[in-house]
C-alpha cells in the first residue's frame, strides 16, 4: 500500500460528496449504445449452446456426441470431459469459501444430472440454429432417479440422495449415513431456557420461504477468444471480471495470466453475477473451435440453470417481558442450498437477531441440498429469510403484549458494545436512528381505513469490505481519469469520480471514471456485499491522495521550494505559510501541463484490504389494503429508513433502497418458483414468474439515516443489500394488521390471503 | 503491553484448539496473533488464514497479518461462508 499517511484532506467542507451530478454512464445506456454481455461481435466468431438436463434427477449413462460433431457448421463440441478434475476442497478468497468439486459439476455434469437444466453438454457453430440443431443430435442416455425439491421432505431419512457419499458436517459424532444435509451449524449465547422461564409472554411459529431468482433483466452471456498460444480474452456481464478470470482459470486448469477479462455493461445480478455458469463453457469451446465463441442463455435457461436464493422452513421462538424486554431468541432455520452445498444459512443464522440486544440467544441452521438450481447470492443472502420469521415473531410478541411495534424495537435496540451471535461485539451505530426516523415520520401517524394495515420491519447486514485497486491518471489538461476494477451495478463510476473530485479540490466534470479489465488495473473482488462505495472508495481516495503527494512534489521543484512547503487545498498547490515564498498558487491544469518537464505522466494506484466496513441497518412500514373478496394485497404506502453512513450520491442511495423495496415485495407477495411432480420448473418466464411491475407500487420513500462510518475517508457504509431485509415481515405484518390473519408462508400471494381469511 | 484475547467459534475451537476457545496473546500485529496461535498449534495459522474471517474490537477485516491490534483489543476468528 502506498504511504499516504502525510497526506490530509485536501478539503474542510464537501463540495461533491452529497450531491446528485449526473451519471456518466447515462447517455450510452440511454441510447442504447451501452455494450452488455451480449452485444459484443468479434470478426470470425461463431454460437454457443448449452444441452441442458430434461430430468430433475438421473444418472447420466453415457453421452455420444457423434452426431452432433458431424453435422455441417459444428465446429466443436464439450463436455465435462473437456474439463479437468477438481480437488474436493473448500478454498477461495474473502469471506466465502468454494469447493471446485461441486463448481465443475454445476458447470458441467459429471456423474449424474442434479436438477432440470443443468448443462451436459455444449456444441458451438456458425449459427445458433445449427447450435440448437447439433445439441438436439447429442444422445445422452439417463436412468432417472427419484427426486426431491422441498427442503423438509430433503431432510426427510427415506429422501433420495443428491451424493451419496454425504455424511452432514458439523455434528459431532459424525453421522454414519449418508444424507441431504450438507452442514449443520450451532451458534448460541447465554441460556435460552433461562431467559424463556423469564420471560412473560413466548411467541413461537414455524414459517416458509419460497425460493426466489434475482431476476436481473440482462440473461447471463459472454464472448470467448482463446488464441493458439494459449492466452485467452473473455468479454462477460458479470459482477466481478476477476471473479470470472479466477473461476474461469480453476474450472479450466490454466494460469491467471493467461485470462484477461473485460466487463461488459452490466443489466442487473444482485447477486446471481458473482458465479460462473458460461465464461469456462464458452472458453473451451473457443479452444476447442479456434474461433471466438458467444454463449448467452435464454430468459427460460436463466431460470432453469442458473441460481435463486435458496427458499427455506424455519422454526422461531421469542420471549418478552411485560414490559417489551427480549429475554430469549431461539430459531431453527433450514436453507435450501440448490444441488450444491452452500446455502446462505449461516449468514441467516447470524444476522436473525442482530439489530437487537437479546442476552439468550441461538440459531441451528441447516445446509440443505435438493434436485433445485444451486443457489446463488441474493441481496444480503439469507438475512432476508430469517428476517421474515424473527420479525413477524417479534410483531405478534408486540401484540400480545400490546406495545407499538416500533416501540419495542426502540426498547431493544443493539447498540457499540451490544453482544452479536456471530461473537464480537457490534462496533457500530446505526439501527435505533433507523427506528427513530420512522417513530417520528409523519406517515407513522396517518389514520388507515378498512381493510387496511401497517406492518414494521427492520434488517441487519455485515456489509463487505476487502481487495480492491484503483489507478488514476492525471491528462495534460488536468483531466482525471480513475479507473478500478469494479463493475458499476448501482452507480459506482458517479461515486467513485465524486470522491476522486471531492479529494482532488477539483470539478466533477473533470473527473472521468471507468471500469478497467483485469490487465488494466489491480485485482478488486466482485461488486457484491455492499463493498464497492466502501473498499473501492478507499482505493480511489488513497490513489488521489498519492497523486496530490505527487502535484505537491512538482510545484516544490518549480518554485525550488520543499516539497513540505507545499500544501494542496481546493484544486491547487500553494504555499504552506509566507515563509516559504511569494507564489501564485498552481493549479491542477498547470501542473499536468507541466508533468514532463517536471518528471514525467503523473499516475499513481493504490490497492487496499479495507476492513472495518460498517454494518447496515434497516427499518421499514407500510401500509397495505387487502381485498377480501380477491386475497389481493395492494401496497399503499411504504417508508424506509437506513443509515447509509454518509451518501456519496443520494440519488443511487435511493434508487438502491427503492431496488430492495421492490424486490421485497416481489418476494412477500408474487415470487416462487413452481415445480411440477416430476420436479421440473412450470414458470420458468416473467410471465409467469411474477415480478412487480411499476403499476403495483405506491411511491417509495426513502429516509437516509446518516450514522458516518470513521473507517472510510468520507462514512460510507454498504447500502445495497440490507434494504431487502424487512419488507416481507412487514407486509405480513401489515396484513395481520388488515385482516386479523397472520401468513406464515411466501409468497402471500392471493390464494394464500384468500384461504386465510376463509379460516 | 496489554496482551489481546483471542476467540473462536466452539466449532472451530473443537477441531484445532482441543475445544478451548480463548486464548491471550501479545501482538501488535496479526500475523504476530497468527504466530502465536501456530506456534501453540503447529498448522492452525493456515487454517486461520483459509478457513476465518476476523473482528477486531467488533470491526470486521479479511484475516491477515498487516491488520494492526490495540492493546488488549478482541480479536475474534468467525468462520468464512460456504459459497459453492
Amino acid at each position: 500500500m502506498n504511504d499516504v499517511s502525510n497526506v490530509s484532506d485536501s478539503v474542510k467542507r464537501f463540495k461533491w460528496v452529497g450531491t446528485r451530478p449526473i451519471r456518466p454512464d447515462g447517455v450510452p445506456k440511454v441510447t442504447g449504445r451501452a455494450q452488455y454481455g451480449a452485444d459484443l461481435k468479434l470478426p470470425g466468431m461463431i454460437y454457443g449452446k448449452v444441452l441442458r438436463s430434461p430430468h430433475a434427477h438421473a444418472k447420466i449413462l453415457s453421452i455420444d456426441t457423434s452426431a452432433a460433431e458431424k453435422l455441417p457448421g459444428v465446429k466443436a463440441v464439450m463436455t465435462a470431459a473437456d474439463l479437468p478434475q477438481q480437488k474436493f476442497d473448500y478454498i477461495g478468497p474473502e469471506r466465502v469459501a468454494v469447493n471446485f468439486w461441486h463448481v465443475t459439476r454445476n458447470i458441467m455434469a459429471r456423474e449424474k444430472v442434479l436438477y432440470e437444466g443443468h448443462a451436459v453438454a455444449a456444441v458451438a457453430a456458425t449459427s445458433n440454429s445449427i447450435a440448437e440443431e447439433a445439441c438436439a443430435l447429442i444422445k445422452v442416455e439417463y436412468e432417472v432417479l427419484p427426486h426431491v425439491i422441498d427442503v423438509d421432505e430433503a431432510m426427510a431419512e427415506d429422501a433420495p440422495l443428491l451424493f451419496e457419499d454425504m455424511i452432514t458436517r458439523g455434528v459431532e459424532p459424525a453421522p454414519t449415513k449418508p444424507s441431504n444435509i450438507s452442514k449443520v451449524l450451532t451458534f448460541a449465547m447465554g441460556d435460552v431456557a433461562k431467559g424463556f422461564a423469564e420471560s412473560d409472554v413466548v411467541v413461537e411459529h414455524e414459517f416458509k420461504t419460497a425460493a426466489v431468482h434475482q431476476a436481473y433483466i440482462e440473461p447471463h452471456a459472454c464472448v470467448a477468444k482463446f488464441e493458439a498460444d494459449g492466452q485467452c480474452e473473455i468479454w462477460s456481464s458479470s459482477q466481478g471480471h476477476f471473479q470470472m478470470r479466477a473461476l474461469t482459470a480453476q474450472i479450466m486448469g490454466v494460469p491467471l495470466g493467461d485470462l484477461r477479462v473485460t466487463p461488459a455493461e452490466i443489466g442487473g445480478g444482485f447477486g446471481g453475477k458473482t458465479v460462473t455458469y458460461l465464461e469456462p463453457v464458452a472458453a473451451t469451446l473457443s479452444k476447442k473451435a479456434g474461433l471466438p465463441v458467444r454463449v448467452m442463455m435464454s430468459r427460460e435457461e436463466v431460470f432453469r440453470a442458473s441460481g435463486p436464493t435458496s427458499g427455506a422452513s424455519m422454526w422461531v421462538k421469542i420471549g418478552v417481558k411485560n414490559d417489551g424486554t427480549i429475554m430469549a431468541a431461539d430459531g431453527i432455520y433450514k436453507f435450501q442450498a440448490g444441488a450444491f452445498p452452500g446455502s446462505p444459512v449461516m449468514n441467516g443464522c447470524l444476522c436473525a437477531y442482530a439489530p437487537y440486544d437479546i442476552p439468550n440467544q441461538r440459531a441451528i441452521g441447516y445446509d440443505v441440498v435438493s434436485n433445485r438450481p444451486k443457489a446463488a447470492a441474493y441481496r444480503a443472502p439469507g438475512s432476508p429469510i430469517a428476517a421474515f420469521a424473527v420479525e413477524s415473531v417479534l410483531d405478534m410478541c408486540a401484540k400480545k403484549i400490546g406495545m407499538d411495534p416500533l416501540a419495542l424495537r426502540h426498547k431493544n435496540a443493539c447498540r457499540i458494545g451490544t453482544p452479536t451471535l456471530s461473537g464480537p461485539k457490534h462496533a457500530h451505530a446505526g439501527y435505533i436512528e433507523t427506528v427513530e426516523a420512522l417513530m417520528k415520520h409523519p406517515a407513522y401517524q396517518v389514520k388507515l381505513g378498512p381493510n387496511q394495515g401497517r406492518g414494521v420491519a427492520s434488517g441487519y447486514w455485515f456489509n463487505g469490505g476487502g481487495e480492491s485497486s484503483a489507478t488514476l491518471q492525471i491528462n495534460a489538461d488536468g483531466t482525471v481519469l480513475i479507473a478500478t476494477g469494479s463493475p458499476d451495478i448501482g452507480g459506482s463510476r458517479a461515486s467513485m469520480a465524486i470522491m476522486t473530485a471531492e479529494t482532488l479540490g477539483v470539478d466533477y466534470s473533470q473527473v472521468r471514471a471507468i471500469v478497467a479489465d483485469t490487465a488494466s488495473v489491480g485485482y478488486t473482488h466482485v461488486t457484491g456485499g455492499s463493498r464497492v462505495t466502501f473498499a473501492t472508495g478507499t482505493a480511489v481516495v488513497n490513489a488521489t491522495k498519492t497523486a496530490i503527494k505527487i502535484l505537491c512534489e512538482r510545484a516544490a521543484l518549480i518554485w525550488g521550494v520543499d516539497p513540505e512547503g507545499v500544501v494542496w487545498e481546493d484544486g491547487h498547490a500553494k504555499p504552506a505559510g509566507s515563509n516559504v515564498g511569494d507564489f501564485k498558487p498552481l493549479s491542477l491544469k498547470e501542473l499536468a501541463a507541466k508533468a514532463a518537464a517536471t518528471g514525467g505522466p503523473i499516475t499513481t494506484s493504490a490497492g487496499v484490504n479495507a476492513g472495518g466496513q460498517a454494518p447496515g441497518f434497516a427499518t421499514q412500514f407500510c401500509d397495505v389494503e387487502v381485498d377480501p373478496e380477491t386475497g389481493h394485497v395492494k401496497i399503499l404506502r411504504f417508508v424506509a429508513a437506513q443509515d447509509v453512513g454518509r451518501a456519496i450520491h443520494p440519488s443511487y442511495v435511493e434508487g438502491q433502497i427503492h431496488g430492495g423495496i421492490v424486490q421485497g415485495i416481489g418476494w412477500a407477495l408474487s415470487e416462487e418458483y413452481i415445480y411440477n411432480s416430476k420436479g421440473l420448473l412450470d414458470n420458468p418466464g416473467f410471465l409467469d414468474y411474477r415480478c412487480p411491475v411499476a403499476s403495483d407500487l405506491p411511491m417509495l420513500d426513502a429516509v437516509l439515516v446518516e450514522v458516518p462510518n470513521p473507517t472510510h475517508p468520507y462514512g460510507a457504509k454498504g447500502v445495497g443489500e440490507v434494504c431487502i431485509c424487512p419488507p416481507m415481515a412487514a407486509i405480513a405484518n401489515a396484513i395481520e394488521a388488515a385482516t386479523g390473519k397472520r401468513l406464515y408462508d411466501l409468497p402471500m400471494s392471493p390464494p394464500k390471503v384468500l384461504e386465510a381469511l376463509s379460516a | 503491553m496489554k496482551p489481546a484475547r483471542v476467540v473462536f467459534t466452539a466449532g472451530f475451537a473443537a477441531r484445532y484448539t482441543n475445544g478451548v476457545r480463548e486464548f491471550e496473546v501479545t501482538a501488535k500485529t496479526m500475523r504476530d496473533v497468527i504466530k502465536a496461535m501456530d506456534d501453540m498449534f503447529p498448522g492452525l495459522g493456515f487454517h486461520l488464514e483459509e478457513e476465518t474471517t476476523l473482528a477486531i474490537n467488533g470491526e470486521y477485516h479479511e484475516t491477515g497479518l498487516f491488520q494492526p491490534v490495540p492493546p488488549g483489543a478482541e480479536v475474534f476468528f468467525i468462520p468464512r461462508i460456504e459459497g459453492g
